[in-house]
């Protein structure tokens, strides 16, 4: 009698299981093909970009040799594994791709653990016979897929573009190896904030921060004789990224470093069961702590309450901005250091560049301040993010039902995200200052460091004007609107030239327009132009919110 | 005296969708005026658009003689409201959220006497203002609007169904600080609900909305006559021949033992006495519900809305009740 219980119980453990794994999917559709999309389109438009801006041998062993002559830029880039047409492609677009997976997980993950503890729904289902561990394994599952078609999409992608079928499908698999480990970073993030909002921060910072490492790795690495091939430095292999260009695609084709974000995935799968069978429902290790029974004199108007939702967000970006500048000095004296005596081609490249007046820590500074300004638009987005959140939630309509005038509301939040966006570079310039300053580098001049900071300010601040016009016409778009516009700007603003796109669809994108500072004079005039199409968006958005009823869903 | 509230062929369209159909309301000032309606009828709606977070798409509204859309900050001076869901800051604790939204209103934290007030009515509703908003249940989250709202000094209460995550006790709680309000201010109260014994103990009058309009209304004692009362009791010889023949007794049947009938609301005195002569046992009187009055008046005419609810799913057959206790 038992026998024949049993197999019954476990057939409807699966259906149960496949109902909360199709529920998952069912929810993410269009998100998650979105995301897979753009992946894989991203990885084919890369290639053929590639391919017609550098088509010959020569053309890219030219990019190479500056490249590992000013090995700064090798940040945003990778490996350099060689001129071959599919490794350069490799080389420039790997750990872009790895952070978009990155991203794509962490968010997938939080959304379906953390974000639905928070609305309460998953304590309906853990009090189902579908139990605390089901929901767990069907999120699992469902991260799986998604890497499996983001590996399929990133093999094809490659293989469309003409480049080696082998070796396409060792990048693809590279990738959705990077992104399952990022699924797990994201389950274990989500054990330990409280709220979906810490758990993404915290996640997302996780990956940018595998991004820099490995960046910090490939530009400190050994350069070889014929200065076309990088060995990375010992930060690339604590990154996932960095476990990702290992496997030396199309070149190397080695498998076996992938066994690293396989580990950690399992180790931190691991983790997260441990935490969960120790907590309860709702509950998180870094839990939140009891309130006070009355407000703070200072919790008054909406730009307090504004400052007050939003402080904790403007501290991690301020943070990083800072940990951006941090590195500079230490990665201009790293670069410095590094033999590339037995690279001539390398050195005499090197040599003319610095005899032109530009230092190697100057380009370290324009890179990473790069970085910098894409936090600070980010900063600069989630205020945006916020009022709409804040809308979605129902609690704008608790304070607009209140006599406050629609334009102040919006007008505070648009006004502190501008504040933050600002104090993210003043963060980052200080940092860079005060490592400069340790490491004795005197080649960078003080007021070309603010400068410098300065510049990236205008095109942030269009991450806030553009998205407040669509959040008062389009309010549902808001969200995916929002970071659309960010992916694009830095796909075709910071990765267009390397990629070699067209300049018409580069100057899309506002980092483009960022004024580069030189020791010979800036030109301004991007800066102001954007300045200036800000200002007529945040114009047109404050007419118009106005007449915008709240609470449009 | 002019109305407090007033609209006029107010309509509200979302897309298709016509959540607001030419409603006319009219709330007279001191007044607590229950606004009562089936689940999607447009209650939400229309108090969304008298506070002016709304627009109509045609039709007039007016609070106070001010136009809701256009002087939303001059009317929020003068009109306090509890949102239909409410939701809060989930990393604010809730006394703080209760200050915070009465310092935007008239820096009222600060004022003599208001945290006593905001003290005594977290003592009243049993709430615990030290929690972060995002502990908190339903009702608690609709505690903080309540209390955020009656602390406020205002002439017009708009509340959207605000007793519908209370228990019971809190429920008297709440209908004795309204009573207060208009007794002692001489406010004016919108309450709306789904629930007419809610609004009953409470309201002066009442309007009934269903699929955005006004379908009738009046004080609650001219609306008794459309109700009627359940009564039942047990079967053992009882004759019932004494009652099928009285006029205020409708629907009659004996099931599982017991008698069960309807009478008009209005005349269940009548009945009473003849029951008493009967001598009948464990009797029953259940009031009057919404449900009831809207079955027995609109059901033909029923939206779609609130037959979703029903098990079988939609056919206007599913509304009688199968016989209980069938072979027996
Ligand atoms: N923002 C909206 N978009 C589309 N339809 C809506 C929206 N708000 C309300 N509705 C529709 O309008 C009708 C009335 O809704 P509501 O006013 O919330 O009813 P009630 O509060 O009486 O339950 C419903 O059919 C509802 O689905
Ligand atoms: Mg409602």
């Amino acid at each position: 009698m038992g026998g024949a219980a049993r197999p019954r119980g476990r057939a409807l453990e699966m259906s149960r299981f496949f109902d909360l794994y199709w529920q998952r999917l069912r929810r993410d559709r269009w998100q998650l093909l979105s995301w897979v999309a753009s992946i894989g389109a991203l990885a084919f438009f890369a290639t053929t970009a590639v391919a017609s801006a550098y088509g010959d041998d020569a053309s890219r062993t030219e990019i190479l040799h500056v490249a590992t002559a000013t090995p700064a830029i090798l940040i945003l880039r990778g490996l350099v594994r060689g001129p071959a047409l599919d490794a350069f492609t490799f080389f420039q677009i790997f750990a872009f791709l790895g952070v978009l997976a990155g991203l794509m997980n962490t968010f997938l993950a939080v959304r379906h653990t953390r974000a639905e503890e928070e609305a309460g729904r998953a304590e309906l289902v853990a009090s189902t016979a579908a139990g605390r561990w089901m929901p767990l394994a069907a999120t699992v599952t469902h991260g799986l897929v998604g890497n499996v078609l983001v590996a399929a999409a990133v093999t094809f992608g490659f293989i469309a573009g003409g480049l080696d079928a082998a070796g396409s499908l060792v990048a693809g698999l590279a990738v959705g190896a990077t992104g399952l480990a990022f699924l797990t970073v994201g389950l274990l993030a989500s054990e330990f904030m409280s709220t979906s909002r810490g758990a993404n921060g915290a996640a997302a910072g996780v990956v940018v921060a595998a991004y820099l490492l490995r960046g910090f790795g490939d530009a400190t690495g050994e350069v070889s004789q014929d200065g076309l091939t990088v060995t990375a430095a010992w930060p690339s292999w604590v990154s996932p990224i960095g476990w990702g260009q290992q496997t030396f695609a199309y070149t190397g084709n080695r498998l076996w470093p992938l066994l690293l974000p396989l580990g950690l995935g399992i180790i931190c799968v691991s983790l997260t069961a441990v935490i969960m069978s120790k907590r309860d429902v709702g509950a998180s290790v870094l839990a939140g702590r009891r309130g006070r029974t009355d407000a703070r004199p200072s919790l008054r108007g909406p730009f307090a309450l504004a400052l007050r939702l939003q402080q904790g967000a403007i501290v991690s970006w301020c943070i990083g901005g800072f940990i951006a500048g941090l590195l500079t000095g230490a990665l201009g004296a790293a670069i410095q250091q590094v033999s590339i005596a037995n690279s001539s081609v390398t050195a005499i490249l090197r040599a003319m560049i610095e005899a032109q007046g530009t230092s190697m820590t100057q380009l370290v500074i324009a890179v990473l301040f790069e970085i910098g300004g894409i936090l600070a638009a980010a900063c600069g987005l989630q205020a945006v993010l916020r009022l709409r959140q804040e809308e979605v939630a129902g609690t704008a309509e608790l304070v607009l039902s209140q006599p406050l005038g629609r334009i102040r509301w919006f007008g505070s939040f648009l006004g502190l995200g501008a504040v933050s966006v600002v104090l993210v570079m003043v963060f980052a310039a200080f940092g860079a200052w005060y490592s400069l300053l340790v490491s004795g580098e005197s080649a960078v001049e003080v007021s070309n460091l603010w400068e410098t900071a300065g510049a990236q300010i205008p095109a942030a601040l269009l991450y806030l004007a553009a998205p407040a016009a669509v959040f008062v016409t389009v309010p549902r778009a808001t969200v995916p609107i929002g970071w659309a516009l960010l992916a694009l700007g830095v796909v075709l603003g910071i990765y267009g030239g390397m990629l070699g796109f067209d300049k018409s669809l580069r100057d899309l994108s506002p980092f483009t327009h960022t004024p580069v500072v030189t020791n010979t004079g800036t030109d301004w005039s991007g800066g102001f132009w954007m300045l200036g199409i800000g200002a007529a968006l945040v114009t047109f958005a404050f007419l118009a919110v106005r007449r915008r009823e709240v609470g449009t869903v | 005296m002019d109305p407090v509230i007033q609209t006029v062929d107010l309509h509200k369209n979302f897309g298709r969708v016509k959540a607001l159909d030419g409603l006319d309301l009219e709330v007279t000032a001191g007044q607590v005026h229950g606004f009562l309606g089936p689940n999607g009828a447009g209650k939400s709606t229309t108090l969304r658009i008298l506070l002016g977070l709304a627009r109509a798409s045609s039709g007039a509204a007016r609070v106070l003689g001010l136009h809701p859309w256009t002087d939303a900050v001059e009317l929020h001076r003068r009109v306090a409201s509890v949102p239909g869901d409410v939701s809060i800051w989930p990393n604010l604790s809730g006394g703080e959220a209760i200050d915070f939204l009465s310092r935007l209103r008239d820096g009222g934290a600060d004022r003599a006497g208001y945290r006593r007030n905001k003290e005594r009515l977290c003592q009243l509703f049993d709430f615990d203002p030290t929690k972060k908003g995002r502990a908190y249940s339903k009702g608690n989250r609709q505690k903080v609007a309540l209390i955020a709202a009656l602390v406020a000094d205002c002439e017009v209460y708009l509340l959207d169904e605000p007793t519908s995550g209370l228990d019971p006790l809190m429920e008297a709680v709440f209908t004795r600080e309204i009573r207060r309000l208009v007794s002692e201010k001489g406010a004016t109260v919108l309450l709306s609900s789904h629930i007419l014994s809610e609004v009953e103990q409470l309201a002066d009058s009442v309007s009934i909305i269903r699929a955005g309009r006004i379908v009738d209304g009046g004080t609650l004692d001219s609306l008794r006559h459309l109700t009627r009362t359940g009564i039942s009791f047990a079967q053992d010889q009882v004759d019932v021949q004494a009652l099928q023949g009285l006029s205020q007794v409708h629907d009659l049947t004996v099931a599982a033992g017991r008698i069960k009938f309807n009478a008009d609301s209005d005349r269940v005195h009548e009945v009473l006495p003849i029951l008493g002569r009967l001598g009948v046992q464990g009797l029953l009187v259940a009031p009057p519900s919404l449900e009831e009055l809207f079955l027995r008046h609109y059901g033909d005419a029923l939206p779609p809305q609130s037959e979703e609810a029903k098990p079988d799913g939609g056919t206007h057959h599913g509304r009688s009740r199968p016989p209980a206790g069938t072979g027996a």
